[in-house]
């Protein structure tokens, strides 16, 4: 009987979603409303008096823009990569907002854990590193990516092949994948308690101790959503210091 | 419990709601057009807006504001040397105004030892003066007293010669001897 009523859906069930409206589903509501989000958080902060000390939504726009500047740009870049705080901002204000609607209840699912905005946000990242590469380095940098300096001229073929396969094909494979696999599988993983717990606590049964035996699978799916904070937080923060290092080391080969 | 059931059923009753069937749909792995769209859109807009608006706004405060905090600490610097500066000078002034006075402080000890030792020499003096006049005031006395002494042991001496032998003895004999018996 539990094992029929303990009933695992199809993979589509979980992560596709009914149209709001014609090509407007719960995916492109996050994406809409992470956007709206930002723009809002910012737009308000913005609006408040910058000559007091910070507090509120300034505060928390401030520190944001303070943790992306100090806590990625410096770290990758230098100083010279302050210009690119405006979008690596974005990037990490976006994937966050679009990571944390996998544990906020009615939404109770990330955007990221859809194919389309990592792939759509790691593609971009490729378009931007390489443009920045050119840009700076001219056609040598094609050169300078798959013949890092030092290389023994009769290891270049086979070195060249490999760092073109890694800094041209897999980087943005892998910026797509890292983020939608960690937050499917956290998505996964919490509607796996959820309908554990739900059907213990709703499964028609004599046996009277299975019921109560739903707290195990309840708190692991307590511990799993306070887990998941800290993947959302993560993966926005691995996804844009990736970034940054791409486009920083496009930028100055000789670091 | 219920409010348990809910959430999770909020959780779980995911085909139902997305009203998909198993197996509808591309595989879950092909991103959808209008998701790519829509995450795209959202993106790119929220990118500009916030390269070419709010960071620049944002940014513009908190520079203005660094400013300001700096341009309070180079002012709380300036005054700080500024009243380090004040203290020193008041240090050395202090320094002078020391030496100045120890140097009258000594000038004034220097004089006041000199007028004392002045003193003491002349006040010295008169003692010793004194001291002469007194000894000889007394030397003047006991010369006197040892004349009446004299006097009266020769007058008693004489009687009593007088009385022992009948006859009234010389008068310098009497005074030799009582000079002696004295001298001894």
């Amino acid at each position: 009987m539990l094992a029929e009523a303990f009933k695992f859906p199809e993979i589509n069930a979980i992560l596709r979603w009914q149209d709001i409206f014609t090509s407007f589903n719960k995916i492109a509501l996050i994406a809409v409303a992470a956007a709206v989000i930002g723009i809002v958080v910012f737009l308000l902060a913005g609006n408040k008096d910058a000559k007091v000390a910070p507090k509120g939504v300034r505060n928390l726009a401030e520190t944001t823009v303070e943790f992306i500047e100090d806590g990625i740009v410096m770290q990758t870049m230098g100083k010279s990569g302050l210009g690119w705080t405006p979008f690596l901002l974005s990037l990490f204000i976006f994937i966050y907002l679009c990571n944390v609607p996998g544990i906020i209840p009615i939404l109770q699912m990330p955007a990221t854990a859809r194919m389309a905005i990592p792939m759509f946000l790691a593609l971009l990242v490729w378009v931007v590193y390489n443009g920045v590469g050119f840009k700076h380095q001219g056609i040598t940098y094609l050169t300078h990516t798959i013949w890092p300096p030092g290389v023994p001229v009769a290891l270049k073929p086979l070195v060249g092949v490999i760092e073109f396969i890694s800094n041209i094909i897999v980087r943005p494979f892998s910026l797509t994948v890292r983020l939608f696999a960690n937050m499917l599988a956290g998505h996964i993983l919490l509607v796996t308690f959820a309908l554990l717990t739900q059907s213990l606590i709703t499964a028609e049964t004599q046996q009277l101790l299975l019921k109560p035996m739903a707290i195990l699978p309840f708190f692991m799916l307590v511990f799993l959503t306070a887990f998941e904070v800290l993947v959302a937080f993560l993966q926005a923060y691995i996804f844009t210091i990736l970034t940054a290092v791409y486009i920083g080391g496009a930028a100055h080969p000789e670091h | 419990m219920l409010t348990i059931v809910n959430h999770l059923q909020g959780l779980t009753h995911l085909a139902t709601e997305a009203g998909v069937e198993a197996g509808e749909g591309p595989g879950p792995i092909v991103p959808e057009l209008k998701e790519l769209a829509w995450g795209a859109g959202s993106f790119i807009v929220f990118a500009i807006a916030m390269r070419f608006w709010l960071f620049p706004r944002l940014k513009a405060g908190m520079e203005a504001r660094y400013a300001g905090i700096r341009a309070d600490h180079e002012a709380a610097d300036a005054e700080r040397a500024s009243a380090r500066a004040e203290v020193a000078d008041y240090e050395a002034q202090l320094v002078a105004v020391k030496a100045e006075a120890a140097a009258k402080v000594d000038a004034a000890r220097q004089t006041l030892e000199a007028e004392r030792q002045e003193q003491l020499t002349a006040l010295n003096a008169r003692l010793a003066d004194e001291r002469a006049a007194a000894a000889a005031e007394t030397e003047a006395a006991k010369a006197a007293v040892r004349d009446q002494i004299h006097a009266a042991v020769a007058d008693v001496a004489g009687r009593a010669g007088e009385l022992a032998t009948g006859r009234v003895p010389d008068a310098a004999v009497v005074a030799r001897v009582v000079d002696e018996v004295m001298a001894r």
